[in-house]
């Protein structure tokens, strides 16, 4: 590939993956307004949202490592679109592979804990320390569901992954193929968004919104972009694990819409789980479903 | 005679020893030490062919002990470990110098035994990994486990405590190990590696298995499997700051050093594949997988739950050993690839860890996780230091940690192992948990008053925290650099070698390249660091101006949340904590007491008659029969 293509790609990876996260936030957004029976925020609120979060006149920061935490959080998921195929752009992604996308995905988490640290504030650290316990919960069911997918490829490539769905049609479908492990796959990703009833570590009324409890303006802005883009990677690699990627632009958006669109309608619908609710359902019901799956797989 | 490199190698370690030892009382001994492990490591470097080749260099020296030659040699796989060994020694030694030894002297420490047993300790290990033949090899082990009480018993009190307990079970290790080398002598007829291997395919499933079980036991124990792992964590702990950080960084290694050259490649993997365990689906291979793996498990979960920065840390060098072993038993090239590099990989930021602990002990006293916090204004090197160093040890991008596990995942995967799998990724989450809760509690958080006042550690222990560091990243963005080596060292144990870049591995089950990985990791820090600082600028605010749920927070209002930090996760598991292994290593002590009570008893109330009686009786039968 020539240089400045796969410059051109790495650039404009990322600028989608916000693009479209940010209509993701929308969408969420809008969701809870229906079931809320509200109408809902405009088209360009999230836009509007981030742009007035950096523009605020109280920037309010605890030291250096504050900064580079909120830099981390939005850098680390700028990086890791580029490993995440879209149609018609592969990006880097043959160069790391989906185990090191999944390990790229947890620098943002590194970053926010580290800036949130710096706050001195103990809702922060508890929050952290809560949201570092629902990593350990449903990434475990997640790496079955990786585990499971990459061994019947027979390959950790995304991009070798995707095509091999395409190529056999709907039948070669992860989640028709491995119907177990898409089912598991989407518990874990549900937990993995942080929406209720995992919400354990935002939790407004024990801890005073957690890792937000001192994030102001521009902070609370970088915060705002790293959830655009962890909601479109974690659709997108859903849809690429199971859904069979997309052919088209269309296909592929329609995809990563509706499979968000699941978690988010179940999310407004219920309270709060304890942490260690969630983790007893995270190690029983998904991990139970993906090692069944995964046997089916060997 | 002209020396060979070798030769000079072990020369040059002994002249290190006796500098110590007679000049130890003197000034600036330290500084020349550590320029002597630098000659050391010029010579390790003059022998750089033996990292890339499969080429052997002898010792002038060799014995004939009753039939039995002695010899010492190097190949790629000693050169490997010696090159971690003398590196990390130079590193270790070199941050002692100066500043740390003053006031490890002004508390009473004993300097001239420090340097001593530290250069001991390498003498012994370079001797060991030169051993020519199994005589030689137990000669070595024995010295490294004498060495090593050395260096961990000297400061006294608790510290001696766990040296004893060490030595205790380092002399059980060495027993075991003595009889595996009495049975192959039995099946072999002669300690030389090449009359074992070609003895192997003789022998018998029972006498492979009773090998497997002796050797794999007895090195196992210097290593910290399970479950002869409860030794080692407090006995690296409370050795002497920069001891801790050689000790932790390879000492341990030496046990798999040993497993290598007798299990895999005087045995051979083929071999132990083929011992099944009867009435299970499981052989002899998948057994020592899965000890593997519960090594990851076990105490990485222990490490989670200390409350003290050093014994964290030491309980996660027993926990990482499990990685090293996991890769080499399954054996394919890229599982010993990763297994082989997490052993170099793991010395680097283990080495950094507890020098960056031990600079925070220098400069505050303590280590006790819930006595510290915000240092990281006071400290930011070292805060620095450690946070690459935990990067590593938790195996995420950018450091090197992560393409040593990256390689042991995808040999997992390849091989279709879900379960190890899944038990080597849980590993690693317990080590994220453990490792923030580390820096979280030392350097983030609320600063205590009485540490408004500590400096920076001193450039004499800064410089090697900040080389080690260098290493950890430059090593994870190039790991073709100790991929070469680990390739020959392959070759020579006899597994499969792994198709190394610069940048990572290259296969067609999907490859890894570094270089574009970090490469785009740092660009998208970069466009972070625009978005970020693009926007309006930021007010810099007091500690204590901060939200307290309406209270004002003053200087003695402690604000920070560092004990039972995993309090949710606790809920659930904490009930799992069951000590079974120190109930194992209980009621094995207590069986040996009683042993030794009965035994004690019957010498008291027998009588010499009874002596005489027995004694002729076991005569009598001994001629008729």
């Amino acid at each position: 590939m020539a240089p400045m293509e796969l410059i051109l790609e790495l650039t404009l990876m990322p600028l989608v993956a916000f693009l479209v996260g940010m209509m993701m936030v929308l969408m969420m957004r809008r969701i809870a307004a229906k079931i809320q029976r509200r109408v809902g925020p405009p088209l360009l609120q999230p836009l509007y949202d981030i742009v007035k979060l950096h523009s605020k006149r109280t920037q309010i920061s605890h030291g250096l490592i504050h900064d580079i935490g909120i830099i981390m959080a939005m850098g680390g998921y700028i990086a890791a679109e580029t490993l995440l195929p879209v149609p018609g752009m592969n990006g880097i992604a043959e160069k790391g592979g989906i185990i090191t996308l999944l390990y790229l995905m947890m620098i943002p988490s590194l970053g926010l804990a580290l800036g949130v640290g710096q706050c001195a504030n103990p809702n922060g650290s508890i929050g952290i320390a809560r949201a570092l316990t629902a990593m350990l919960a449903y990434d475990i069911p997640l790496v079955i569901v990786i585990f499971g997918v990459a061994y019947a490829a027979g390959t950790t490539n995304l991009v070798d992954i995707i095509a091999q769905q395409q190529a056999g049609g709907f039948a070669a479908w992860g989640a028709v193929e491995m119907p177990l492990l898409a089912i598991a796959g989407l518990i874990a990703m549900h937990a993995s968004l942080g929406k209720q009833p995992f919400e354990i570590y935002i939790a407004p009324a024990e801890i005073a919104t957690g890792p937000m409890v001192e994030m102001s303006g521009k902070y609370l802005g970088g915060l705002f972009v790293m959830q655009c883009f962890q909601l479109y990677t974690t659709s997108v690699l859903y849809v690429s694990l199971f859904l069979g990627g997309g052919s088209t632009w269309f296909d592929f958006l329609l995809k990563s819409f509706l499979v968000l669109a699941i978690p988010v309608s179940i999310a407004y619908l219920f309270p709060r789980y304890r942490t260690e609710d969630l983790l007893r359902l995270m190690w029983k019901w998904p991990v139970m479903l993906g090692l069944i799956g995964v046997a089916f797989v060997l | 005679m002209i020396l060979t490199s070798l030769d000079e190698l072990l020369l040059f370690s002994g002249a290190t020893l006796l500098v110590a030892l007679i000049l130890g009382r003197g000034l600036a001994v330290g500084w020349m030490v550590t320029i002597l492990y630098g000659g050391q490591l010029l010579v390790l470097i003059k022998m750089a062919a033996l990292g890339y080749s499969d080429a052997t260099i002898h010792a002038s020296i060799s014995f004939e002990i009753m039939g039995q030659s002695l010899s010492w040699r190097f190949d790629a796989l000693s050169w490997f470990f010696a090159l971690i060994t003398v590196a990390s020694a130079l590193l270790s030694s070199w941050f002692s110098c100066g500043e740390w030894e003053r006031s490890f002297k002004q508390q009473g420490g004993n300097v001239w035994l420090y340097h001593s047993a530290m250069a001991l300790n390498v003498f012994t290990m370079l001797i060991l990994l030169a051993s020519g033949d199994l005589l030689s090899l137990f000669i070595g082990w024995e010295l490294v486990s004498w060495a090593g009480f050395l260096l961990m018993a000297m400061a006294g009190g608790v510290a001696t405590r766990a040296a004893m307990r060490y030595i205790t079970y380092a002399m059980a290790g060495g027993m075991a190990v003595f009889g595996g080398i009495a049975l192959v002598y039995v099946a072999a007829g002669s300690l030389q590696y090449e009359a074992i291997l070609t003895a192997v395919d003789q022998m018998s499933t029972t006498q492979l298995w009773m090998l497997v079980v002796m050797f794999g036991g007895g090195f196992g124990v210097k290593m910290g499997l399970l479950p002869f792992h409860l030794w080692q964590a407090p006995a690296y702990a409370e050795t002497p700051g920069p001891g801790s950080a050689f000790l932790g960084a390879i000492s341990s290694r030496m046990g798999l050093f040993a497993i290598l050259l007798v299990l895999v490649k005087l045995f051979g993997i083929v071999n132990i594949d083929s011992l099944k365990i009867p009435f299970t689906l499981i052989d002899a291979r998948d057994l020592l997988a899965w000890i593997a793996v519960f090594t990851i498990i076990l105490p990485t979960f222990t490490a989670m739950n200390q409350n003290d920065a050093r014994h964290l840390l030491a309980w996660h060098g027993i926990g990482q050993g499990g990685y090293m072993l996991l890769g080499v038993v399954v054996a394919d090239a890229m599982g010993g690839a990763g297994g082989l590099l997490h052993i170099f990989n793991h010395a680097t930021y283990q080495a950094a860890l507890f020098m960056a602990v031990t600079a925070v002990i220098h400069r505050t006293g303590t280590s006790d996780l819930n006595k510290l916090g915000g240092l990281v204004v006071r400290m930011p090197l070292s805060f620095m230091v450690l946070l690459v160093g935990i990067i590593g040890l938790a195996g995420l991008p950018p450091m090197n940690g992560f393409v040593s596990k990256w390689l042991v995942y995808r040999s997992l995967l390849n091989e279709g192992m879900p379960l190890l799998f899944l038990a080597a990724v849980i590993g690693t989450l317990g080590t994220i948990l453990s490792v923030y809760k580390l820096i979280h509690n030392i350097f983030l958080g609320q600063l205590r008053i009485e540490h408004e006042q500590v400096k920076e550690a001193p450039w004499s222990m800064m410089v090697p925290m900040l080389i080690l560091a260098a290493i950890i990243f430059i090593t994870g963005m190039f790991p073709g650099i100790p991929l070469a080596w680990v390739a020959s060292v392959q070759e020579v144990v006899g597994l499969p070698a792994t198709d190394y870049t610069l940048g990572g591995v290259e296969s067609v089950s999907g490859s890894l390249d570094m270089i574009w990985v970090i490469g785009v990791l740092f660009a998208g820090f970069g466009i972070g660091a625009v978005i970020f600082y693009s926007a309006g600028r930021s007010k810099r605010v007091h500690q204590l101006d901060n939200y307290a749920g309406g209270h004002f927070l003053s200087a003695d209002v402690r604000y920070q949340y560092s004990d039972n930090f995993y309090a949710g996760l606790m809920h659930l598991i904490g009930g799992w904590y069951r000590s079974s292994f120190l109930w194992l290593e209980k009621s094995v002590t207590s069986l040996v007491d009683f042993l030794s009570l009965v035994m004690q008893g019957l010498y008291r109330r027998a009588n010499a008659e009874f002596y005489l009686l027995s004694t002729a009786l076991f005569v009598i039968a001994w001629v008729v029969i």
